[in-house]
């Protein structure tokens, strides 16, 4: 029974949502297209636009799909049905996390299908694709529990600030980084363990955030 | 086996809650199952307050919180299986039409009754392909209404259920209300300021006023106890402070009493030293609240 | 059965007395026969929209003067003693006959007076065909 109840309230909010979530699909796959254009320039603005489309997408779904629950004051309705603070919570995050892997699957998907296709991309980038790619899911979960945590919409413009703000630096850091940067050349994709570590230091923090969301959902006395 | 906690639909104990600039103190309320509670207060006077802690959505800081025999909140999940909840400041999903509403709730809960749901479409006027946002405020609770009286809860909490809405409409949420009395297993307690659509239908009535309940208890004792009396007072006569009787208005040789105790010895009492009752006036529900408040207002300040 | 009870807001007595009037008016009249079955406490008071509480208020106080009797798990019916409809006519009868003398002692008539005028209201309705 409980975890049928999570099911309902993930699928009404997939039903609720669904324009943000096309258009971001929409946008992402605009984007590709461009990426695919002979010019290097252009080529360079398709992939700044790709990544720009996951950092919009992960500030938005945070707003669209928490904080306007609470400010619409339609969370009133949500809590008067059979479920608690907890599985309110573990809905919500599973149904924006779904909400935006799926975008975010769909186009890191199609960038290496692009790769995979032209013969003049090196696969060497792979690697560093995948690092990258996950910065706009780690900002997202930031925003995410900003959001839930906060119940403000101060609180996700303040994450969200910090996090669109650390992207290009985070992108800039990474990039720079010799064991990576190294390997963008090369025709094979190359994992070695500095690729490993910050790889499973970027899913370790998402899953650290999570922890703690839950962690201050559960404590919380006057959940409306 | 008679469990006293399952003959009480709500039970609230020394329940207190502390906010910055507002505190609920040490609340008590019964409500046997069967029966409707109105709960009246000022607005701020704690009525959603006590709602909110008995739906489990806030944590109390002290006392004891039982619903249908769940404690609150910490069985929160099973009791709302039960219970049917609307609140003035909830609102449904504006972009969503009243029948995906119904079809939401319809498939959560077992209880829905689709008979039922469409008799009151027509009784309230609704139609389910509208959008929510597209409802003026009285059809907006009268929707929410709708999605928990198709549902025939154990238990209806309702927050100012008929705020804000037209004559016409109030009647039919009234009419509604009492129809799901006709099964003696169910209950209601709502909250309201108008004492008039509590007057007609409570079985029992609580007074809360700045955090404090001030009564709770059986309507029609209620109504018993208060009355008013028009006094003629001679010159030279005095009123006595008698019991029962909470305050006295007089100018010149008008006076009103107004009794929270009566008995008929009062006018007997009265007459005694003097003064003459020209009549005895029983007092609708606003005009005791009224006088209740102040006078309560005035011992916590004394 | 059940349809045709109102209530007055301007009626500044309590709920359950106009309900225990208007069904006395129905066995005076002559509409709810003696030992007929009325509804039940619950139905009443689902039916008028008013609380339980009231309904029970009334039927205690009627079955206190006699008027219906309630029985455990089997209903509530109008009391079966014969003559009930004109006992409660006749009780009503008194009521206004002593507030007529009240009101024309306020007045300083004597009771001869008095007498002479209830004719005359007598001989005005039969005017009228009303009696």
């Amino acid at each position: 029974m409980r975890g049928s109840m999570i099911r309902h309230l993930i699928l009404k909010d997939w039903r609720l949502n669904r324009m943000p979530i096309s258009l971001s699909i929409v946008l992402g796959l605009i984007a590709l297209l461009v990426a695919q254009c002979g010019v290097e320039a252009v080529r360079l603005l398709g992939s700044v636009w790709f990544f720009i489309s996951l950092c919009v997408l992960g500030s938005m779904l945070p707003g669209v799909a928490i904080v306007n629950e609470r400010k619409k004051q339609t969370l009133a309705f949500v809590m008067s049905l059979p479920v608690s603070s907890v599985q309110y919570t573990i809905a919500k995050g599973l149904s924006i996390l779904a909400m935006f892997l799926f975008p975010w699957l769909t186009l890191l998907i199609s960038a290496l299908v692009v790769i995979e296709t032209r013969d003049d991309i090196p696969h060497g980038v792979i690697p560093m694709l995948i690092i990258l790619a996950m910065l706009p899911l780690i900002g997202f979960c930031i925003m995410s529990a900003a959001a839930l945590v906060g119940e403000s919409e101060g609180w996700l413009m303040v994450a969200s600030v910090l996090c669109n703000s650390s992207y290009w630096f985070a992108w800039y850091l990474l990039a720079r980084m010799p064991s990576l940067a190294a390997n963008w050349g090369r025709p094979v994709a190359v994992w070695n363990p500095a690729a490993f570590m910050v790889l499973s230091s970027e899913v370790g923090s998402i899953a650290l955030i999570m922890a703690i969301t839950f962690f201050f959902q559960s404590r919380k006395r006057d959940f409306i | 086996m008679t469990d006293l906690a399952t003959d009480l639909a709500v039970e609230l104990r020394g329940v207190s809650k502390k906010y910055r600039y507002f505190t609920l103190d040490n609340i008590h309320l019964k409500l046997p199952r069967g029966q409707i509670m109105g709960l009246i207060g000022a607005n701020g006077a704690g009525k959603s307050t006590t709602i909110r802690i008995l739906m489990g959505l806030v944590h109390q800081d002290s006392g004891e919180a039982r619903v249908l025999g769940h404690s609150m909140p910490a069985e929160q999940v099973a009791a709302k299986w039960d219970i049917g909840f609307a609140s003035e400041d909830m609102r449904l999903y504006d972009s969503m039409t009243l029948g995906w509403h119904m079809s939401f709730i319809q498939s959560i809960y077992s209880t829905w009754d689709s008979a039922y749901a469409h008799l009151l479409l027509k009784r309230f006027g609704l139609r389910a392909d509208q959008k929510i946002k597209g409802l003026s405020h009285g059809q907006r609770v009268k929707a929410a209404l709708l999605l928990v009286l198709a549902r025939k809860p154990k238990l209806l909490v309702l927050d100012e259920p008929t705020t804000g809405l037209d004559p016409v409409a109030r009647h039919e949420i009234l009419r509604e209300l009492t129809n799901v009395m006709a099964d003696d297993s169910r209950s209601i307690l709502f909250s309201s300021h108008n004492t008039q659509d509590v007057e007609q239908i409570s079985d029992q009535i609580t007074f809360i006023d700045r955090g404090r309940i001030i009564d709770s208890m059986d309507k029609e004792a209620y109504l018993d106890r208060w009355r008013r009396l028009r006094l003629e007072v001679p010159l030279g006569i005095e009123l006595p402070a008698l019991p029962g009787i909470i305050g006295v208005e007089q100018q010149g040789r008008l006076a009103v009493a107004t009794a929270n105790a009566f008995v008929p010895d009062l006018a007997q009492a009265y007459e005694s030293t003097g003064a003459h009752v020209q009549r005895v006036e029983n007092m609708t529900l606003e005009e005791i609240f009224i006088a209740n408040v102040e006078h309560s207002r005035e011992e916590v300040e004394a | 059965m059940h349809g045709g009870f109102t209530f007055s807001q301007s009626d500044k007595r309590p709920i359950y007395l106009q309900i225990m009037e208007q069904i006395k008016q129905r066995i005076a009249v002559g509409d709810w026969a003696e030992g007929q079955p009325i509804p039940s406490i619950r139905q009443l008071a689902v039916d008028l929209h008013v609380s339980v509480i009231t309904v029970k208020r009334a039927y205690y106080e009627l079955e206190r003067e006699g008027i219906i009797v309630t029985q455990h798990g089997k209903g509530s019916h109008v009391a079966s003693t014969p003559g009930l409809g004109t006992r409660l006519n006749e009780q009503e009868l008194e009521q206004h006959l002593e507030q007529a003398t009240r009101i024309a002692a306020q007045l300083g008539m004597r009771p001869k007076e008095l007498e002479d005028r209830l004719r005359e209201a007598g001989d005005r309705l039969a005017e009228k065909d009303l009696i």
